[in-house]
């Protein structure tokens, strides 16, 4: 009487198919783990307007300061309540200095740390990793989001958070609807970097300490723009992962900008919303200098010169394939100018540039390619 | 009807215990609404920080039962217990609650026992539309609301409405025409949100976590819209108990007892598909408890919407709270995998331990 399921088992194929999807996207999003400490990606489709950054905070940035070691001329305290507008054009107030801060990017961990505010952090991400003490710190959030009752739990009188879905729209929603205030940092480029120090610098009551560590980034800088200025520029790959698909910078991504200023033409994808790039592309458009972001993570020049198809290229004939430290070229704090004149070296090794100071060790080997 | 199915499987053998409930089913629903009862405490006790059980108590008392009780926890505890994990667990259950009639409907009304909330197209019509409003470069957030649940709703409706429509549901003997036409549906929708993830750039992780669902962002707001959505459609659900019978008898059988089947079969699937929607709008695709919890009380008690449909909800809200309970604690596991890999296997085990008799 009652039918036994004559009808095709249309779930068992949907499954199938959907396994086999999310099996593509866990790869996808594995890549995009592994980068997760950076803010590689670019997108013009991210979910809040960008306000361009630059324009938010004073843009001192620029303006070359020769001192490295500017001392804080004005050591003005900053006016509390104080009115901020973040990297998406959010104001936030805030009644008093912080003295506890969630900050939810290794960018801004680091930048605390750096601005001599690391005492007043009191939650952190899964990914912080420098300066070493900050394990000591709890982790509030993961690849998965925000532990949004832990971070209430701590009771923070300021949140940064990160822009562009580094920290997930919905999780930053959510915790302004509790009530807590959420600085949300994106730099697109290396000026929202240094806007972002002074930004900042700003809402912790750190604004000297602030300008200080722009002027030594700003320093860095151009002694990494006086060095390649002279030399040639190369077309470079920078290579954010390879398997299963090549990855690269993005047009106008913040990986572009940094190639441009250590001195190469950046080869990026077709668009700003393109995170991969075929081999076809690559082999065509002929890289002079392949730059290893992926060295990190185990692929060394050794790697890339027995991959099929890649022996034409200029980079790896010619043996100008190169490992560097990705963290510290992509994640957008205080150390982006030891990243920067990573770079620098590792596009033009003669460059005369200042080597980085407690280098991490990648690919020993090097020199066989 | 309800006494003929009975008596037509009073043969199958049944473990003693499980065999009295069987003939108990007030006993049964007595057991689930305790069983919900302690999930819902726990899921307030319990979570990712920890909270002394006699603070979550007095906060309870002070704010819901207006005892004047002196406030010795921090500001944190309240805002955690008041705003956080009791809008929660609200949520789960009543999710809980929908996914399961919306199951157990859908298995009734199609005559499959791998039908579940999803089936006609609505997981794919929510997560593509999900993943449009991700898209778009606008970020409107309005008490916890975003475009992303609108898109959700809407894309869930219009994909059943899709299927409804290509399929003539009116027509009699259409079942399979409805199911092949859901999973067409289904796939192209699918082809669209793998191309929508593939353009999505940053906004790849988010429509990633809204596949896995979760309720890690339920908030009072949220309760407030989608609970009665879902009240609704249940009811709708549960007082049509009588016509799913008869539908589970065919439809020509079914017209015969004089049931209009096409009206019947519309305010069913209407409801809960309405029920589904509001669901995966709220918490994302949570798969298997509309799946399972219908069979496993199907199993005890039989196929009789008006014992199943009731039970299936009080079981349901216990199982969703639980395994949300179980993926907040160590951090926040997508409470779908939960969801799977603790109902999966229970379910095998009652499948075989019942493998001499099971209908739909």
């Amino acid at each position: 009487m009652r039918t036994r399921s004559h009808s095709t088992p249309s779930h068992l194929i949907r499954a199938k198919g959907f396994l086999h999807l999310s099996a593509a996207l866990l790869s996808v999003l594995l890549v995009v783990g592994c980068q997760v400490g950076s803010t590689t990606t670019p997108s013009p489709a991210a979910t809040a307007p960008q306000t361009p950054t630059v324009t938010e905070t004073p843009t001192s940035a620029p303006t070359p300061t020769l001192e490295p070691t500017a001392t804080a001329t004005a050591t003005a305290t900053p006016h509390y309540p104080l009115t901020l507008t973040d990297d998406e054009g959010t104001t936030i107030t805030l009644p008093d200095e912080p003295d506890a801060v969630v900050s939810l990017t290794p960018a801004t961990t680091e930048l605390l740390f750096a601005l001599g505010a690391g005492d007043k952090l009191v939650g952190r991400t899964d990914f912080d990793d420098y300066p070493p003490e900050v394990v000591e710190v709890p982790a509030v959030a993961s690849f998965s989001g925000v532990l949004i009752e832990q971070v209430v739990d701590l009771e923070p009188d300021l949140v940064i958070a990160g822009g562009n879905n580094f920290t997930p729209a919905g999780d930053v929603d959510r915790l302004r609807d509790l009530g807590l205030p959420v600085l949300v940092v994106y730099a697109p480029d290396m000026a929202g970097v240094l806007a972002d120090v002074l930004l900042v610098g700003q809402a912790v009551g750190a604004e000297s300490e602030a300008e200080s560590v722009v002027g030594e980034l700003q320093a860095r800088i151009d002694e990494v723009s006086a060095a390649v200025a002279v030399l040639e520029r190369p077309r470079v790959f920078y290579e954010i992962g390879y398997e299963p698909e090549i990855y690269g910078p993005a047009p106008e991504s913040f990986v572009a900008d940094m190639v441009n200023l250590a001195g190469g033409e950046p080869i990026t994808t077709t668009d700003p919303a393109v995170f991969s790039i075929s081999l076809e592309r690559l082999v065509d458009l002929n890289p002079e200098v392949i730059v290893l972001g992926d060295a990190a993570y185990g692929v060394c020049p050794t790697n890339v010169v027995i991959r099929p198809g890649w022996t034409q290229i200029a980079a790896v004939s010619d043996g100008n394939v190169r490992p560097v430290d990705d963290i510290i070229v992509t994640r957008p704090g205080p150390r982006i100018g030891e990243g920067l004149a990573a770079l620098a070296l590792a596009i033009h090794p003669e460059a005369n540039v200042e080597p980085v100071a407690d280098a991490v060790e990648l690919c020993p080997e090097l020199g066989s390619v | 009807m309800s006494a003929g199915v009975a008596a037509s499987r009073s043969a199958v053998a049944r473990p003693a215990r499980l065999e009295g409930l069987r003939h108990r089913p007030l006993a049964l629903g007595v057991v689930g609404l305790g069983l919900v009862g302690v999930v819902f405490v726990a899921g307030i006790a319990l979570g990712n920080v920890a909270i002394a059980p006699a603070d979550t108590l007095a906060i309870l008392a002070r704010r819901l039962l207006g005892w004047p009780l002196e406030v010795t926890w921090p500001a944190s505890a309240e805002t955690i217990v008041l705003e956080l994990r009791l809008p929660r667990v609200v949520m789960a259950m009543i999710v809980g609650v929908g996914l399961s009639l919306a199951g157990a409907t859908f298995q009734g009304l199609l005559r499959n026992p791998l039908a579940d909330p999803y089936v006609l197209g609505t997981a794919s019509g929510a997560a593509l539309g999900a993943a449009i409003a991700l898209l778009l470069p606008v970020h409107v957030a309005l008490l916890g609301f975003g475009l992303l649940h609108l898109f959700a709703f809407v894309g869930a409706l219009a994909a059943v409405a899709v299927v409804y429509r290509l399929s003539r549901l009116g027509a009699l003997n259409s079942l399979t025409s409805v199911l092949l036409t859901g999973y067409a549906v289904g796939s192209l929708l699918a082809a669209g949100l793998a191309m929508t993830m593939y353009l999505s750039g940053s906004n790849l992780r988010q429509i990633f976590f809204y596949l896995l669902g979760s309720f890690s962002l339920a908030s009072w707001p949220q309760v407030v819209v989608g609970v009665p959505i879902i009240v609704l459609g249940s009811m709708v659900i549960v007082s049509r108990a009588r016509s799913l019978n008869g539908l589970l008898l065919g439809e020509e059988t079914a017209a015969h007892l004089g049931l209009d089947v096409r009206r019947e079969r519309l305010l069913l699937l209407g409801a809960a598909s309405l029920v589904t929607a509001a669901a995966v709008a709220m918490s994302g695709l949570i798969g298997f408890v509309g799946l399972v919890v219908p069979h496993l009380v199907r199993l005890v008690v039989g196929p009789n919407a008006r014992l199943l449909l009731p039970l299936s909800a009080i079981y349901g809200a216990a199982f969703l709270a639980l395994a949300d309970l179980a993926a907040r604690i160590p951090g926040e596991l997508p409470v779908g995998v939960v969801t799977a890999v603790v109902g999966a296997p229970f379910f095998l085990y009652l499948l075989r331990r019942y493998r001499a008799g099971y209908e739909l």
